[in-house]
């Protein structure tokens, strides 16, 4: 027999085929590194420059290969042993050890916001022997602090910075290939959303919704983040992916309405949206931080600030609800405070009430101080929640508030460890199934000219599903895995039925081109059908399916249009007689 | 031949054992949906509740982390355990509950084992979701169910030999329902994908068949060209029943069981369905209309 025989035009196409979905998929066999997928404002990791999209390649020097190890490597670059400091005040001596801060700060060289590693109290004389004064204060406290140096490269820059504390970025492992893996199989938080009104909602609400979500998502510095419309049912529903897992109060962040409101007595003055409000302060310490930490009944607390820019017309209205108030002097006597204070409202409760100085009153005012608090077991504690509250109040005031109310109503979090997993055992499931499927195929032919072109079929669909899902970009997903499986389960049927005819049409005198055409009849409505069945799975709940009805689709036209075809073709040639 | 002459006489009393699973089955799920008011279990994704996938190798003891998650959460809670293929070792946990406070469940559970926040999967879904998901699922079924009807009528028209055809899909799908219910299977929103693959692999193995039947006149007799498809048909049924049980051994997924096992059932009911009744149908129809 003829090689040459068997590389028929079809065939040829197969393999061209079967080259450019190598392409599309675009294996990297070297790529190393980790990518970042989130950096924490204002933490030592996104004021020395790391940016989101860059790809870890070496700390310290070592090589960083994968998530694990970069875990290991942080951890160890970022270790700091605890440092021994001594403290001179007005009021004695303290010695202590230090790890992140120093445990307090300074009004005036006065020790104020006292956490709870030092009892150190009175006026500030020095540390470690170095006299402060009020503007070296910061250097001395860096020296006396356990900082390392960190070096990063990354694809993009080299790094080299001071650190006492574990960087404050999360990172992924790069993607080898351009192939998309859903949410079950590289994990995230899927979040489903549905509008809590008994009003009809357009479309055109949906959009606005999608629009703020996106944006508060974006402010809040979340990044890859998909929301997408969903009908279940007569409900409009909205779908919200993040490839996230470790998110700290999403359920807050996107159920809250956001609806924000600043009145003096029950007037509004003005409320959360560019509308109203031209520009938030963010990450810029002299105009927004944390201002004061403090304890009451064994809670801590800390308040922050931050400036806003008022239009000219919420400035107005500010005059005209301040121009009729009455000043209430304070205790000393000459700076007071109008009779109502300015009240912040989010959903209709009150967060936070500020006085108004008495000099604004009836006056224009565009520079708004808005300010909150969070609290705590411990200062950290206290210090950090402050700081999410002030970030979640940040991203209300720039975005405005949802057009609706909504609810969550249904939350997956998705471990990328377990995803991990899924990856690496569908790989064992798929060359198995074709095992097996070869095997069961050689004890019924004994013949290992059908055995391994069907093998060879098997393949060349699933590396052509592949590259057909890395063109379409359509999300890898465990159903989709199972459509996979399917699609290439129905060619080996189909692929039985085609031997079968060849076979017995070489034992009779039929026409066996003929019989081979009524065999294709037979797979186009069975393909027809199966075609059409998919078709509701495209949104059909919520359109979590709709991996596994692309994928499936994909793979039973691959089957029909190209590889049904090369498989005739190919056992037409291997079986006949000479 | 020996089986040959033995369908040729018994096809009519063979054609009654696959009617009969179907009415048993029917039976079955009506006793179900009185009981119950639901004709198969549902798991968490189709009527609401947590499910949770947590890897730990930390051994456990289920009934007490059981007693103890109900206790905390105030609600029914079921605890299973994962086991590795290969080392046959616990490799984690599914934890399912009708709460909805997936938070307290993950305190709850922190209480009991350590792990980091990576290694959890939790999917909370609200009832009311969950219930217009299941009625989503059940109009795509009789939307699938209704394209291949009208695709088997176009391609064979004629009535009777078509209606097997359906009667053997509906069969099949009836059946396998019964049999998941009976081993305790809970359908998940991703179960609708085995449903539809099995709808697709049912009727490979009918529409050979009748094909082989009607359309091959002069190629032997009717049983030989029965004998010729069931030939080709269970091999066909044979490597994916023999692909899928490797494959559900193999993998670690829930979903992807789930899918694999609702194939496996329904090939193997389908194996019934074909070659009992539908073979039995076309046997009587050939009489009738005289086909040799």
């Amino acid at each position: 027999m003829k090689i040459k025989r068997l590389f028929t035009i079809r065939v040829w196409i197969l393999i061209a085929l079967m080259l450019l979905a190598v392409i599309a998929i675009a294996p990297k066999f070297n790529t190393n590194g980790v990518e970042i997928n989130f950096v924490e404002r204002n933490s030592q990791a996104s004021q020395n420059g790391l940016q989101v999209g860059e790809i870890i390649k070496e700390i310290n020097k070592r090589q960083v290969n994968d998530v694990a190890e970069y875990s290991r490597l942080i951890r160890e670059a970022s270790f700091v042993e605890p440092k021994e400091v001594e403290v001179k005040t007005t009021k004695g001596v303290y010695i202590y050890e230090v790890l992140e801060d120093i445990g307090f700060t300074l009004d005036n060289l006065t020790i104020v916001n006292k956490g709870n590693i030092t009892k150190a109290e009175g006026s500030i004389i020095s540390i470690n022997g170095k006299n402060i004064t009020s503007n070296n204060f910061n250097n001395i406290l860096f020296e006396a602090l356990p900082y390392k140096t960190l070096n990063i490269k990354t694809d993009r820059n080299n790094y080299a910075f001071l650190v006492n504390k574990e960087l404050e970025i999360s990172v992924d492992n790069v993607e080898r290939t351009n192939i998309r893996k859903g949410l079950d199989l590289k994990g995230g938080t899927r979040v489903l959303l549905k509008p809590i009104t008994d009003e009809e909602i357009s479309d055109n609400q949906i959009m606005d919704l999608i629009k703020v979500l996106n944006n508060r998502l974006n402010i809040y510095g979340l990044s890859d983040v998909k929301i997408r419309p969903a009908d279940v049912g007569d409900d409009k529903l909205v779908v919200v992916e993040i490839a996230r897992t470790d998110i700290q109060g999403i359920k807050e962040l996107i159920e809250e309405q956001g609806k924000f409101e600043a009145k003096i007595k029950n007037t509004t003055v003005f409320v959360g949206g560019e509308k109203d409000i031209t520009f938030v302060c963010r990450e810029d310490g002299t105009c927004s931080g944390i201002r004061q930490c403090g304890k009451q009944n064994d809670v801590d607390f800390c308040s922050f600030e931050f400036l806003i820019t008022l239009s000219g017309n919420a400035a107005k209205k500010h005059a005209e609800a301040t121009k009729d108030l009455e000043i209430n002097l304070s205790a000393g006597g000459t700076e007071g405070y109008l009779s109502e204070t300015l009240d912040f409202y989010v959903d209709d409760e009150l967060v936070d009430s500020l006085n108004i100085g008495a000099s604004l009153r009836g006056q224009e005012a565009t520079q708004i101080i808005i300010s909150g608090s969070g609290s705590g077991a411990d200062r950290e504690e206290a210090n950090a929640d402050a700081l999410a509250n002030m970030d979640k109040l940040q991203t209300i005031l720039i975005t405005g508030s949802l057009p609706f109310k909504i609810e969550i109503v249904s939350l997956n979090v998705i471990s990328p460890v377990l995803g991990d997993n899924f990856v690496k055992t569908s790989i064992y499931v798929g060359l198995f199934a074709i095992l097996a499927v070869g095997l069961v195929i050689f004890i019924r032919y004994r013949i290992l000219k059908i055995v391994i072109p069907m093998i060879f079929i098997m393949l060349s669909e699933l590396l052509l599903i592949l590259g057909v899902s890395a063109i379409i970009k359509s999300n890898l997903d465990l159903a989709a895995i199972a459509g996979i499986i399917a699609s290439i389960g129905t060619g080996v049927d189909d692929q039985i039925v085609i031997t079968d005819e060849v076979i017995t049409g070489q034992e009779t005198v039929y026409n066996w081109k003929e019989r081979l055409k009524k065999a294709f009849f037979i797979i186009m409505a069975a393909y027809a059908a199966t075609f059409a069945a998919m078709i509701p799975l495209l949104t059909t709940g919520a359109g979590l399916l709709r991996g596994f009805a692309v994928v499936t689709i994909i793979g039973i036209s691959i089957g029909v249009f190209i590889t049904r075809p090369v498989f005739a073709s190919l056992i037409e040639n291997l079986l006949k007689k000479e | 031949m020996g089986v040959k002459d033995f369908y040729q006489k018994h096809h009519y009393k063979l054609f009654w054992i696959p009617i009969i699973l179907i009415l048993i089955s029917l039976i079955s799920l009506g006793i179900g949906y009185l009981t119950n008011g639901e004709i198969i279990q549902r798991d968490v994704s189709l009527k609401g509740g947590i499910s949770a996938n947590l890897i730990t190798n930390q051994n456990i003891d289920i009934k007490e982390l059981e007693e103890f998650l109900s206790s905390k959460l105030d609600a029914e809670v079921s605890v299973r355990s994962l086991v590795e293929f290969t080392t046959r070792e616990q490799s984690g946990l599914i934890i399912e509950t009708s709460s909805l406070d997936s938070e307290r469940l993950r305190e709850a559970l922190k209480d009991k084992i350590d792990f980091e926040d990576d290694k959890i999967s939790i999917e909370e879904v609200g009832p009311s979701l969950g219930v217009a998901f299941f009625k989503q699922m059940i109009t795509a079924l009789l939307v699938a169910f209704l394209l291949m009807a009208i695709v088997v009528f176009v391609m064979f028209r004629s009535v009777a030999p078509s209606l097997a055809v359906v009667l053997a899909a509906f069969g099949d799908m009836i059946v396998t329902l019964a049999i998941l219910r009976l081993i305790g299977f809970e359908l998940s929103i991703t179960s609708i994908a085995g449903f539809l693959l099995v709808i697709g692999y049912s009727i490979d193995t009918d529409m050979l068949l009748t094909s082989r039947v009607l359309k091959r006149r002069g190629e032997g007799s009717v049983m030989d060209r029965i004998f010729g498809a069931f030939k080709t048909g269970i091999t066909m049924t044979l490597t994916t029943l023999v692909a899928l049980i490797v494959a559900y051994f193999i993998t670690n997924s829930s979903v992807l069981k789930g899918i694999f096992t609702i194939i496996i059932v329904a090939l193997i009911v389908d194996l019934f369905m074909t070659w009992l009744m539908n073979t039995s149908i076309l046997i009587m129809y050939c009489k009738k209309k005289g086909i040799l």
